[in-house]
């Protein structure tokens, strides 16, 4: 009996095991959501670590957002795996020489980094709930507070020691957690478009730069349902964040491909061929000219002009939507793009994005929007906003 | 904190190294802890060199087969092949690989130099004119395609996994469902495989695939429970023209210790360090 | 330190230590033994039982097949490529014996760009275009041998010796009756051989075998040679074949590639069959089919024909003109 598997059609020469597609879209999925983790947390850590006052209204709602999308992150590699029952084998016996399994493991710890690090900031809003509320929440917020009720300046004192230590230690970690995907790709040698030692940067500035974005957008969302106006010099501050890492990302990205074609090894022919063909549009266009440059320049013109208003709001929530458009593409085009291009450096191949089935289109939708559901939960259980009479002192 | 008070008194003095001293033995204990899983899994190196069978006194893996006593090597001499794929047949009985024209554990390639034309034409088994020839995915064949064109130079070139010395799949695999033996070749322990497909990304030369219907990455393994048993690889066995040679390199007068001495062998892609131990002889400079 | 950065720290070490403590519990059984791996994986892959089971196996029963097959040209080619693995294969499970043998023997024979010049090959269009490979061939034997015996024998000496041989084959060699050959311009090479034969042994027949035994091999020789330079007969009008001629010809395109346009031969190992007794080429063919009469390719060609098709083919022969056409 014979699963159906889809085989790609091909130009030129492919290994024969090659028309499989072994990754999928859902592949492309989970480093956009590491990404946004990482990020949406580099927000919160310019607050607490540099800083950045004016980040203030923004600095909770990031540990939230980065928290929703963390626990979505396993959930496209369990789809994927074969024998996701077996999913701890990596974890229980991890090889450490895989990049794949010491994943896991900076995973793991960041997601209780920030556990802790929302648990710090929250606190003394959580010992307040868990005096004033009953019930099932009553004891929810009861169980959060590890039978301490002390809130005192002496403890408060501790807990800022605390969040400051975390916020220092989560920068690195953040950034190693997806440092290392783009290390997944870039130290392989299998395949020319991924082997490059940029590899692990280009993923991290483009990161930042989809979180921030992400945490724009959210906020600008937020005080819009909420009713409230939108604070300028934190839209500012964020605009500035995007757009002083555009730069950063599209000088290494530039200088990755740069570096294939002066390098000119084997299969060069090949990836212009597909760069200037099939990768056209999904590259040079979308993610370049439509999701990077034209926010660069759009925001270059806001800040130049010190556009203010209405006229900022609307400008950076869709440079935002923009670069996270951008930072899709970019995933895509290394994933996939990454498998189209034959190992062999002479022919190409081409993936069908299916729109249903367990790694299909949809699912891949899903993944990306179910965080901002768990978000959704997060801010009733655990309002960030700054204009909050219960919020945390710090 | 006393911001007013430049000097550090006594108490604060003893009050920090207190606090230095309950952090570093909770660091202690923790890193400590963590070293004891960590250590032996560390120690255990990543390639499969084991500390011996012998210090355990029994042969392994069976009685009457003793992984330290071989060293398997495969050769591959292209100037023989008919390309007939008797052998990618007989690997699909032999090892249960999926009946379909893209997914194989070896397979053969076919190279032709058109006069006139400067790209060399490649196929194989998954190409759709080679399956429409052989009539169906499961039955495989060669299409007389060059048969009224002026052909310069043509010849074929089987394939398989290299059992590479330094294999990327197995550095990269995160569990250590892959490894290599002692005796040199490279399984997969498809009990514990999570089916990540990161080792098939891995492998330049793309010996891999995932098996969808077992969940689990599989490749060639030089029919490990035939050559355990004193059998030859089932493509070995069944090659009508002896392209394919197979032996156990500690032993100087085997049929690839003698093939590697008597020829001028080569691997493919060198440059990747993986230390492949298929070798060829008789490639053209295409064939990578 | 406050209560809750206490309890906080413990849970984390507590958690910590529970996981370390847990690991050698969750590791699976003979992991890291030699290294990162389940060491009992290797010797659950090794006990896998082998499909195929190679020659030696089918040794033990088919001994004399096996023993045709290992010293022809085809000893390469193990019998599981034809007749499928041999594993589970016992008197009741049959391994299939393939029907298509153009399709299979192909696979290998065909022309093909990129072949080596080393494997005999055929061009699909010129080697009898759409005939079953076995007819000729005999797959475990395939190579067809055509050593023409040299004949030097005297035909003046031969027509001498050859007066005892009138009784049964006529004057000049052409035969009376529709049961024993004619011998009138045979291929010389052809009667030295199976005049050999019969005095070997390799080839029986009641009547034959001790006339052979009195022949010196120089009768041999001579005999040949006379009969080889008589000029043949046609088929008398009286000569009435069974079968039907027209569908022989259609058949005997099959025979043209050893036994010649019309029957007139094309190599002098193998016989002519133009103008031969209707009667005498049935009862060989039927001896050929029976194994009576020895011949690794006629048994396989004789194999694939019926009762019906030797008499056709019979007719035709029969009828052919034994004078190549000037």
């Amino acid at each position: 009996m014979e699963s159906i598997i889809q085989f790609s059609p091909y130009t030129g020469w492919v290994y024969p095991n090659e028309t499989v597609f072994e990754w999928s879209v859902l592949i492309a999925v989970y480093p956009y959501l590491t990404g946004l983790v990482a990020g949406a947390f580099t927000v919160s850590s310019l607050y607490q670590v540099f800083g950045f006052e004016r980040l203030k209204p923004v600095a909770h709602m990031a540990l939230l957002t980065s928290l929703s999308f963390m626990f979505f992150v396993p959930v496209p590699l369990l789809m994927h795996l074969g024998h996701p029952e077996r999913a701890f084998n990596s974890t229980i016996t991890p090889h450490l020489s895989s990049a794949m399994a010491m994943f896991g493991f900076f995973a793991s710890f960041y997601v209780a980094l920030l556990l802790l690090e929302g648990w710090f900031a929250y606190r003394p809003f959580i010992v307040q709930q868990a005096q004033a509320r009953t019930g099932l929440l009553g004891r929810f917020y009861r169980l959060l507070t590890l039978g301490s009720y002390d809130v005192s300046e002496h403890a408060m004192g501790y807990d800022k020691k605390w969040i400051f230590a975390l916020a220092v230690i989560g920068i690195p970690a953040a950034h190693g957690l997806h440092g290392y995907v783009g290390f997944m790709y870039g130290s392989l040698k299998s395949r020319e478009w991924w082997s490059s030692d940029l590899m692990p940067v280009i993923f991290l500035f483009s990161a930042i730069i989809s979180g921030v974005s992400l945490l724009s957008v959210l906020y600008v969302v937020s005080c819009k349902l909420r009713k409230i106006p939108v604070d300028l010099a934190c839209l500012k501050g964020l605009a500035y964040t995007i757009w002083s890492f555009i730069m950063v990302a599209l000088v290494l990205e530039a200088l990755e491909f740069a570096n294939i074609v002066y390098k000119g090894r084997e299969g060069v022919d090949m990836i212009m061929q597909y760069v200037t063909g099939p990768l056209l549009w999904p590259y040079f266009i979308l993610q370049f000219a439509v999701g990077a440059i034209t926010p660069l320049l759009w925001l270059s013109y806001m800040i130049w002009r010190g556009t203010t208003g209405r006229a900022l709001v609307v400008g950076v929530t869709v440079c935002a939507c923009l670069v996270l458009f951008s930072v899709f593409m970019m995933r895509w085009n290394v994933v996939i793009g990454g498998q189209e291009i034959s190992k062999t450096g002479k022919g190409l191949l081409s993936y069908k994005l299916h729109l249903f089935g367990k790694e299909g289109g949809l699912v891949a939708a899903l993944l990306t929007m179910a965080p901002l559901a768990v978000l959704y939960i997060l801010t009733r259980l655990f309002p960030p906003w700054t204009d909050h009479v219960t919020d945390a002192p710090t | 904190m006393n911001k007013d008070d430049s000097k550090p008194t006594l108490t604060a003095r003893r009050a920090f190294l207190g606090k230095l001293g309950g952090a570093a033995t909770c660091a202690g204990a923790a890193v400590g802890a963590a070293a004891l899983g960590v250590i032996p899994a560390i120690a255990a190196k990543p390639e499969g060199a084991p500390a011996g069978a012998a210090a355990s006194g029994a042969s392994f893996p069976t009685k009457d087969y003793d992984w330290s006593k071989h060293q398997w090597g495969f050769g591959v001499d292209a100037t023989k092949c008919i390309g007939c794929l008797r052998c990618v047949e007989a690997c699909k009985k032999e090892n249960s690989v999926p009946q379909n024209a893209h997914q194989f554990r070896t397979w053969v390639e076919r190279y032709v130099h058109i006069e006139g034309d400067p790209d060399v034409h490649i196929d194989s088994q998954q190409d759709p004119v080679n399956i429409a020839a052989s009539g169906s995915e499961k039955e495989f064949r060669f299409a007389n395609r060059y048969k009224d064109v002026k052909v310069e130079k043509a010849f074929f070139v089987p394939k398989l996994c290299n059992q590479c010395s330094h294999p990327a799949c197995v550095q990269v695999c995160p569990t250590g469902a892959t490894f290599r033996t002692e005796d040199g070749v490279v399984l997969i322990d498809s009990t514990y495989c999570i089916g990540c497909r990161y080792c098939v990304q891995a492998c330049p030369y793309g010996a891999r695939y995932f098996d969808e219907d077992r969940g689990v990455a599989d490749k060639c393994n030089w029919c490990y429970h035939r050559i355990t048993k004193g059998l030859n690889p089932a493509c070995v066995e069944v090659c009508p023209v002896g392209a394919r040679v197979f032996g156990d390199q500690k032993d100087k007068q085997s049929p690839i210790s003698l093939f590697i001495r008597n020829n001028r062998v080569q691997v493919l892609r060198p440059e990747t360090g993986n230390a492949p131990n298929v070798f060829y002889v008789g490639i053209d400079k295409e064939v990578n | 330190m406050p209560k809750h950065i206490f309890r906080l720290v413990s849970l984390i070490v507590g958690l910590m230590v529970v996981a370390v403590i847990a690991k050698p519990f969750l590791t699976v059984d003979s992991f890291y033994r030699f290294g990162h791996y389940r060491a009992n994986a290797v010797p659950e892959i090794a006990a896998k039982a082998p499909v195929l089971q190679t020659a030696r196996y089918c040794r033990d029963c088919h001994t004399e097949r096996h023993a045709l097959w290992s010293a022809g040209s085809h000893k390469s080619v193990t019998c599981e490529i034809c007749h499928g693995a041999a594993q589970g294969h016992t008197d009741k499970n049959k391994l299939p014996i393939p029907k298509d043998s153009l399709k299979l023997c192909t696979l290998c024979h065909e022309t093909m760009t990129g072949r080596p010049s080393t494997q005999p090959q055929i061009q699909l269009s010129k080697h009898n275009p759409g005939q079953q490979c076995i007819v000729c061939h005999n797959p475990h034997s395939p190579k067809i041998v055509a050593n023409a015996i040299k004949v030097t024998g005297d035909a003046a000496t031969g027509k001498k010796r050859a007066e005892d041989c009138a009784g049964c084959h006529g004057a000049e060699g052409n035969s009376p009756n529709d049961t024993w050959p004619n011998l009138a311009g045979q291929s010389a090479a052809y009667l030295a051989r199976i005049l050999g034969a019969y005095k070997s042994g390799d080839q029986k027949n009641e009547i034959m075998s001790p006339l052979a035994n009195d022949l010196s091999p120089a009768d041999v020789q001579n005999l040949a040679a006379y009969f080889a330079s008589v000029p043949c007969k046609p088929m008398p009008p009286t000569v009435k074949p069974v079968g039907n001629s027209a569908a022989g010809k259609v058949l005997a395109e099959n025979c043209i590639a050893c036994h010649g346009e019309g029957g007139l031969g094309a190599n002098p190992a193998w016989p002519k069959l133009a103008a031969q007794k209707p009667g005498y080429l049935v009862n060989v063919l039927k001896a050929f089919k029976a194994g009576l009469r020895k011949d690794p390719m006629m048994a396989g060609v004789a194999r694939g024909l019926s009762d019906t098709n030797m008499a056709d083919l019979a007719a035709y022969y029969a009828a052919q003109s034994c004078q190549p056409a000037k």
